[in-house]
Parts: structure tokens; C-alpha cells; sequence
């Protein structure tokens, strides 16, 4: 089967949160809940959650207690389910997408192609930055410094701070020669991957959304 | 091709000082030029004057004429530059930013315009020039040294301009990729087209180029045949010459550091593997290999960033990670490859005293004798990073000295360095040495290990595959052979 138009996917995404954010009852969040995991081992990336999970998951846990102790347990509930289904819809849309698709398909919709390229390539160095805190860390570290997470630590998040911050300045002037040695700014840019929408992905489009108005109309009524 | 007239040109951050003064050179179709120079003397400059990106992008004042095929560069649009010089910038960091190897090389197609099957064609055929098939899929930061540095080369050769610029392209390869990366420049040299080559590594390079031009503090030092510039490269310190080591003998004090069948592994690579050293008092100690042989992760292990698989580690008869950052710090000092990922403080003599603050000690203890060693008493006040890129890596070593470690560790202390740098590190290490160190250092240059260290460990695939005094294992037929490969250093010749 032919991959989706990421303008397709984009709009998958968007009733996706949509969805869950109008999601009033905490049966239809497990519901949610149950669907996205499912999701999840479809697409291979239950392993990669995981991951990700250890940092979501204190989160979920600090949105439960301040709804705890701010209102009663339906609310908490209600709160941490659906921070954590948002948070989980959030991984499944973006591991089902490649950045360049992403930018393509936002250009497809009519955004101007210098931001979406702005878009698609902090993407690409998301990992870079990963990868430069870990380096800055263990340097920090290597000198005495104690980066463990701890409250009296705090001050010493400043050594990496600095850093990363100096580094990611020095980066961007640099990217900025390369793009511009490499024609960024020519006009008669070609876009090489050409995107069709299928009669399919119509018909599917419109199911969905109709899907979504009676769950609306539902969960309302 | 290419004409410099009295060219004078300085940035607009640092209007006292000219970047390049009084250049005149000509450049014509199918040299392959070698620019070398010391830290700072202008020759990314003089890179950027020959692809527009002076005049045309970078803030500065530019006088005298710069000319291109007999037009003044002022006159050429920056976006017509593309078909005419191709550079590949020093930091492969930016200059891959898009995220697979396939976009990357596309980019540059797609600027011109070309038709998407023209495209496909291009890519194909530059892939397989260069032997990169296997990476098109790749994201950049899963690509290693060497093929980062192929790609980019890759990205702007299919653009088939008559003329490529590549800014210190062997910085930080090992010897092997680096042989493979003069392999490559001579074909593409052969294939006709003009090169210029800015590096500070010059070793073997030298014997590939038609014609070596020396900068010096932005001016014209030498411009001429290989063959007469290399004694001006040597007088210049530019090809390090280095001190005789003086040798201390074996060591038989109880062990530093010993490790027994040390493992790591991670996503399911086996980094290290069966590990076993000891490393005693007072020794110098050389870890070599090439790029991803694992000798930064070993190093992690000894003061505890990293926690073995398998096996174990011992730093003074205890787990690394069992005391506390500074008590470890006080026994193990890393100083890792990029100076930047340390400094935070906007004065170098803030920055020095760091590691004193967190041990507790008197923040004068020791300053004095480390600013006259690594010579930083004239850059107390400035921000670390201001300074050079030599200066910068010397704050970091000396900033690491100064909790007098027991055990001083340092990550590739020479990569991206110049001559007169190495020369330099050379002459600290052995000042290091008399005041008692013991002194860890990871390289892929053999001839600064040969002039600094009395004991190599050899890493191949994460194992251990000789140990013991280089002159030993220089016996050895397979290891004299790396000597061969890539623009290492020339030996110690002084």
C-alpha cells in the first residue's frame, strides 16, 4: 500500500489531538489509551516509547497529584490520562512522519517554504543537541562539577547552560554560510518529491471526521 | 580563474586588526593548491574571498579587487557562485543540515533548479563516484568522522563546479580515513578540477599539491612549489618538530588505575570488549586507534562517566563512581576534545579557578605556576570564548591541571591544532611529567604519541591489540604500515 500524503497524515494528527482534548470521560481516555498503544505496536515503536515513557512519566504522576490536591480523584484522573494520551498521540504522529514530510506537507498547505525549512531543520538537530549536552556533561563532571539532578545542584545547570548556549550561536552562524554557499536563497527551488492526495485518503478523511463529529456530538451530549 | 589584487580585509568585530593584508595570488584552472598557516593567520578568510561569501554575506571591509574569470566578485551575484566555487566548510556539524544523506546531496540540485530525474541521476552517479551508496539513507549524526567529511564533499561535487574549496577537511579524521580523503581529492584533482585545500595537518598532503601557499598573520608568507616551502614549513613550526622524550623507565609502584576484562556495550554494539590494563604512578601513557575504537569511552570508565557491562574498574583500589564528583575529579582530570564544552565564566582566570573552588582550596593554590606553564598570564582578563582556538585548548588543559589530578586524562589533545600547538602541548606535557603527573592521552597521531608517550595501548574494535613501549611495538610490520597511510605528522626530526 502506498504511504499516505502528509497532508493526510498532518490532518490524522490534528483530529487526533483534537480528539483528545474534548475527551470529557475517563472511560473514553482508556479507550484512547488502549487504541494509541495498540497504534504503537503496529508501527513498531512500542521500544522507543518506553524510553521517551521515562520522561513523560513523572510528569503524568505530577499532573495526578496537583489534581489531586487541587480539586478530587475524577479530576486528577481526568488530567493525567489525558496529558498522557496527548503526550503519547504526540510520539505515534511524529515517529509516522519524517521531518522532510512534515515541512513538505505544511508547504503543501501554503507555508512559506523558509519556514518549513526552518521547521525540518531543527528537527535534524535535535539529536545533535542530545548528543553536545552529553558531551558538556561529561566534561563539567570530568572537573568535579556536580551535575547529578538535585536541588542543590541547580546553580551548577548553569555550566551547561552556558556552553550549549555559546556553542548553538557559533552553530547557527555557520549553518547560515553553508545554506547560503549551497543556494538556500536561489528562486527556482525544485521540490523533488511530488505528493498526490488518493481518492482513498478523501474517502478516509471524510469518514474520520465524520467520526469525529459524532464523538463530539456524543461526549457533549 | 581566480585573481587577488592587493587585498586587504578585515571583520567588523575586529576592525584593528586585518584578517588578510596586501594579498596578491592567482589561482588557474587544475591546481591543486595546499593553504597552510598557523591558527589565525586568515586562511578561512582568503576560503571565503574565493566563494563570494566575502563580499556577499559576511560583514567586513573588503579592499583591492577580487576577481573571478576577469569579473570583479563584488559584480557576481551570490546565488551564481554555486555553479562556479564549491566549498566545504570546516564544521561538518552545519554544513550537513539536512536529515538523510540523500537531502543533503539533493539540496544543491534542487537550488539550481534541475528536473527531479536530473536530480536522481546526479546523486546516483556522485554516490557512486565517491563509494557512499550505503549512506543515503543515513542521518548525519549517525555518520562518522570520515564519511561525514565524504558526504560533504559529495553534496557540493555534484554540483560540478570547475573550482572546490574544502577548509580543513582532515581535522579530525585517523589515518585511515584520512588516506582514503587524499585518494579521493587526487581523483577528483584528476578528473580536472582546481582544488584549494586549507589545513593545518600537512604531513602528506604536501606530496599531492602542485603548489603550497603559507599565510602568516594575513599575509603572504610563501607561495610556490611543495618542494620549496616545505623547509619554510619546518623553520615555521608549522610541521611540529619535536623535542627528544626523555625516558623514565618502567614503573613498578602499585596500580593508579587497573582494569580487568573490562565490557561495554550499548544498542546492542559491543564498544569494549575483554579490556585489561593497569596504569601505575608517574607514567605516560599513550591510547591509540582509530576513530571509533573505542578509546574515548575507556577513558569514561576510569573516573566513572561510564559504568562497564562486564569486567570492572578500579581507580586507586575503588569503584570510580564511589566517591564523590570532586573527590574523583581530584584523582582523574579529563580534559575532553572540545575546549567549548567547558568554559561558562566570562574570564579565563575564573574559569582556571573552577576546579579549586569545588575542591575547596585556596583559589591562588598552584594559579600562578599553571598560568606560566600553559603561558595564560596575559589572558586572565579576557572571555574564554574569545580567545584562539590554540589559546582555548590550553585554558581547558590547564584549567583541568590545576586540581592537580593524580591522573591527568586528555581526549585527542592535537586534533585540529597546528604545528607550532603540538610543538607546545608537547613541551607542557613533559613540564607536567617532571612535576609528577601521570598522564593518559588519546590520539590517532602516532608521531605525538611517539614524542610524548613512553607506553602505548594499541585499541582495534574495542580491544586491547599491543601494549608496551612504542619502540617495541614499532617492530611490529602491520603497525609501521599505519605510518604510511594519511597526512600524519612528520616525524621527530629535531
Amino acid at each position: 500500500m502506498a504511504p499516505l500524503d502528509p497532508r493526510t497524515k498532518l490532518a490524522f494528527g490534528l483530529l487526533g489531538i483534537f480528539t483528545i482534548l474534548i475527551t470529557q470521560r475517563p472511560l473514553s481516555l482508556l479507550l484512547e489509551a488502549c487504541i494509541l498503544l495498540c497504534t504503537l505496536s503496529v508501527n513498531r515503536s512500542a521500544k522507543p516509547l518506553a524510553h521517551a515513557l521515562k520522561l513523560t512519566i513523572p510528569m503524568v504522576v505530577l499532573v495526578f497529584a496537583i489534581g489531586l490536591i487541587s480539586f478530587d480523584i475524577h479530576v486528577a484522573l481526568l488530567l493525567s490520562m489525558r496529558l498522557f494520551n496527548l503526550l503519547t498521540a504526540s510520539f505515534v504522529f511524529f515517529r509516522s512522519m519524517r521531518s522532510e514530510e512534515m515541512g513538505d506537507g505544511l508547504r503543501k498547505l501554503g507555508l512559506p517554504y523558509a519556514f518549513t525549512f526552518i521547521l525540518t531543520t531543527a528537527m535534524r538537530y535535535v539529536p545533535l543537541m542530545g548528543q553536545k549536552i552529553r558531551l558538556i556533561m561529561d566534561a563539567q563532571r570530568s572537573r568535579g562539577m556536580d551535575m547529578r539532578p538535585r536541588i542543590g545542584n541547580v546553580k551548577n545547570f548553569l555550566a551547561l547552560l552556558v556552553p550549549l548556549l555559546v556553542q548553538s550561536f557559533v552553530l547557527a552562524e555557520h549553518l547560515a554560510l553553508a545554506m547560503e554557499s549551497r543556494g538556500f536563497q536561489m528562486k527556482n527551488r525544485t521540490f523533488r518529491r511530488k505528493y498526490r492526495m488518493l481518492f482513498r485518503e478523501y474517502v478516509l478523511l471524510i469518514v474520520s471526521l465524520a467520526l469525529f463529529v459524532a464523538f463530539v456530538w456524543w461526549e457533549r451530549g | 580563474m581566480i585573481q587577488l589584487e592587493n587585498v586587504h580585509y578585515h571583520y567588523q568585530s575586529t576592525p584593528e586588526t586585518g584578517a588578510l593584508e596586501g594579498i596578491n595570488l592567482s589561482i588557474r584552472r587544475d591546481e591543486y593548491i595546499l593553504i597552510c598557516g598557523g591558527s589565525g593567520s586568515g586562511k578561512t578568510t582568503l576560503g571565503y574571498l574565493f566563494n563570494g561569501l566575502i563580499p556577499h554575506f559576511l560583514d567586513g571591509v573588503l579592499l583591492g579587487v577580487v576577481s573571478f574569470g576577469g569579473v570583479d566578485t563584488r559584480k557576481i551575484p551570490v546565488t551564481d557562485f554555486l555553479r562556479k566555487v564549491g566549498m566545504v566548510l570546516q564544521n561538518t556539524d552545519a554544513q550537513l543540515f539536512n536529515s538523510t544523506v540523500e537531502s543533503e546531496i539533493a539540496f544543491g540540485l534542487e537550488s539550481l533548479g534541475l528536473t527531479t530525474g536530473d536530480i536522481n541521476q546526479r546523486i546516483q552517479w556522485i554516490a557512486d563516484t565517491l563509494n557512499i551508496q550505503n549512506l543515503l539513507d543515513r542521518h548525519p549524526t549517525a555518520l562518522s568522522g570520515g564519511e561525514k567529511c565524504m558526504v560533504a564533499i559529495a553534496a557540493v561535487l555534484c554540483l560540478d563546479p570547475p573550482m572546490m574549496v574544502l577548509d580543513e577537511p582532515f581535522a579530525h579524521l585517523d589515518w585511515e580515513s584520512a588516506g582514503r580523503l587524499r585518494e579521493a581529492l587526487r581523483d577528483i584533482q584528476r578528473a580536472g578540477k582546481t582544488l584549494v585545500v586549507i589545513e593545518q595537518r600537512i604531513g602528506k598532503l604536501i606530496e599531492d599539491v602542485t603548489r603550497c601557499i603559507i599565510l602568516e598573520q594575513g599575509k603572504l608568507l610563501f607561495d610556490g612549489s611543495p618542494e620549496e616551502a616545505r623547509p619554510i614549513l619546518m623553520k615555521e613550526h608549522l610541521i611540529p618538530c619535536y623535542p627528544a622524550l626523555k625516558k623514565s623507565g618502567p614503573r613498578i609502584s602499585p596500580p593508579l588505575v587497573s582494569a580487568r576484562e573490562l565490557c561495554y556495550e550499548t544498542n546492542h554494539r559491543q564498544i569494549l570488549n575483554a579490556v585489561s590494563f593497569d596504569i601505575r604512578d608517574a607514567e605516560t601513557l599513550a591510547i591509540l586507534g582509530r576513530n571509533g575504537a573505542g578509546k574515548t569511552t575507556l577513558i569514561k570508565h576510569i573516573n566513572g562517566l561510564l559504568h562497564p557491562t562486564a569486567g570492572n574498574i578500579r581507580l586507586m583500589g575503588q569503584k570510580p563512581d564511589a566517591r564523590v564528583p570532586a573527590q574523583t575529579a581530584s584523582l582523574a582530570g579529563i580534559s575532553f576534545q572540545n575546549p567549548n564544552d567547558q568554559f561558562f565564566k566570562t574570564k579565563v582566570r575564573d574559569e582556571l579557578q573552577v576546579g579549586l573552588k569545588i575542591l575547596g582550596k585556596n583559589v591562588m593554590e598552584g594559579f600562578e605556576d599553571m598560568c606560566s606553564l600553559f603561558g595564560l598570564q596575559d589572558l586572565l582578563d579576557r572571555s574564554p570564548h574569545r580567545l584562539s582556538e590554540g589559546q582555548k585548548k590550553r585554558l581547558a588543559l590547564a584549567s583541568v591541571a590545576i586540581m592537580h589530578p593524580r591522573l591527568l586524562i586528555l581526549d585527542e589533545p592535537t586534533a585540529g591544532q597546528d604545528g607550532r600547538f603540538l610543538e607546545a602541548t608537547a613541551h607542557f606535557l613533559a613540564s607536567l611529567k617532571a612535576l609528577g603527573f601521570t598522564i593518559v592521552m588519546v590520539t590517532h597521531d602516532f608521531e605525538f604519541a611517539a614524542a610524548t608517550a613512553e607506553r602505548w595501548i594499541l585499541l582495534e574494535k574495542g580491544k586491547v591489540i599491543a601494549d608496551g613501549p612504542p619502540e617495541e611495538l614499532l617492530k611490529d610490520g602491520d603497525l609501521i604500515a599505519c605510518f604510511d597511510e594519511g597526512p600524519g605528522h612528520a616525524m621527530p626530526a629535531c
